[in-house]
């Protein structure tokens, strides 16, 4: 199950406040959703300040197309996958700016990757950092698997890139990790 | 003996359970020999497990008040358009019953049965005046806005709708002149009200043309236009 589905109770009323165009309600809605859509936007852009620009972007966005939400999901269902779809937006813009191949990260061999901490509980502040260093590409990938639980297959469907690729990115990814982290 | 190391992509399927059945076995029996393999599936388990305990973060301070002064100062001129609306939807309502009023006085017969000629005209006089000042509160209203807003417009819109406002604007020039010659003339009078609802009914419409165009390209209807100009032919 990935995180789109953690159920949220906003009342109708909230929702039709927000469709009128009360501020007040809508800073209510941004309450309750703001620190999942700004943990996802700032890991998939792996950074806090763009996160915090793509945040602002949703919410402007949630603001202008509320009134065409229709209750067919939570909302904060649909407040999630606009963030996602913007998010996606965001990584497929910069990855043609950039058209940079992520087939430069080569982990290191995991047959001489030091085994000592392996078992060491990882800290959260020391993997949201080591995130942040991961390269664009791998990361969207990665933050898309494991951290909010997609399928690889749905991963391909949304990037556009071959399934296998979405493995073998998860996998870099959580090499890189790994040894950023020991 | 044991068997040769896994591809990375075979140790990660196995991390997440995803190896297919007939390969599990071959699998679990290199690890049981390899502690590399071992650590490398125990470290992919590790991160994965960590990534997806990660909490939610919680957002700046500051970005609600970003967000929040955006949406307030997107909001401010909409209603401030709304009120505008209401001003001359209510000075609307305001002329219309002006007009009526004239009218009606008008198809009265026994009203001005009794009434000597020359009060006729007065009383007649009167009622257009306060018609017309109805009716030219509207007409202010309506070109408020619609003069605010221009810029909306394509140039060749605003260039018909222009010709058009010149056309009613002629209209009402010769009613006025009529009717300073012939001030109790009913032909004249009715003139003259007749081209202020058309001026009203044209800026009508092009504040509401205007609002389609501020909508966004897909709202232009050139059946706004079409009737415009017929408005104005």
């Amino acid at each position: 199950m990935h995180r789109t589905d953690s159920g949220d109770a906003a009342s109708p009323d909230l929702v039709a406040r927000c469709q009128a165009g009360d501020v007040d309600a809508f800073a209510e809605l941004y309450l309750r959703h703001s620190a999942r859509i700004y943990s996802l936007a700032v890991r998939m852009s792996g950074s806090p300040q763009t996160g915090e620009d793509l945040l602002q972007e949703i919410f402007l966005q949630a603001y202008r197309k509320i009134a065409g939400f229709k209750g067919d999901a939570a909302v904060g269902t649909w407040l999630y996958r606009l963030a996602l779809n913007h998010c996606l937006d965001f990584v497929r813009s910069r990855q043609a700016r950039m058209d940079k191949s992520t087939d430069a990260l080569e982990p290191e061999s995991h047959r001489t990757a030091p085994a000592a901490s392996r078992q060491s509980p990882v800290e959260r502040i020391d993997l949201e950092r080591a995130m942040q260093q991961l390269p664009p590409g791998c990361r969207e990938v990665f933050v898309l698997h494991d951290v909010e639980g997609y399928e690889h297959k749905e991963i391909a469907a949304m990037l556009g890139i071959a399934e296998g690729t979405s493995k073998s990115q998860v996998f870099k990814a959580r090499m890189k990790l790994r040894a950023l982290l020991t | 003996m044991i068997t040769p190391h896994p591809d990375d992509l075979t140790l990660n399927d196995y991390a997440e359970g995803a190896l297919p059945k007939h390969r599990l076995a071959e699998v679990d029996s290199h690890l049981r020999m390899c502690s590399d393999c071992r650590a490398v599936v125990d470290s992919l388990r590790l991160v994965r497990s960590s990534a997806g305990r990660l909490p939610p973060l919680a957002p700046p301070r500051e970005a609600w008040a970003r967000i929040e002064r955006t949406l307030r100062a997107n909001a401010a001129p909409r209603r401030s358009a709304r009120w505008q609306w209401l001003a001359v939807a209510a000075a609307l309502v305001m002329a219309v019953l002006g007009g009526m009023k004239l009218s009606e006085w008008r198809h009265q017969p026994s009203s001005t049965a009794n009434v000597p000629d020359g009060d006729l005209a007065a009383q007649s006089a009167a009622e257009l005046l306060l018609a017309e000042q109805h009716y030219q509160k509207a007409i202010a209203g309506l070109e408020r806005i619609a003069n605010d807003e221009k810029g909306s417009l394509d140039p060749q819109v605003a260039s018909t709708l222009e010709k058009n406002l010149a056309v009613v604007d002629q209209a009402i020039s010769e009613s006025r002149a009529a009717l300073r010659s012939q001030p109790a003339s009913e032909p004249a009078q009715s003139s003259l009200l007749e081209s202020f609802k058309a001026k009203v009914a044209l800026l009508q419409d092009t504040v509401a043309l205007i609002n389609e165009m501020r909508k966004g390209p897909a709202a232009r209807d050139a059946g706004a236009v079409v009737g415009l100009k017929r408005k104005g032919s």
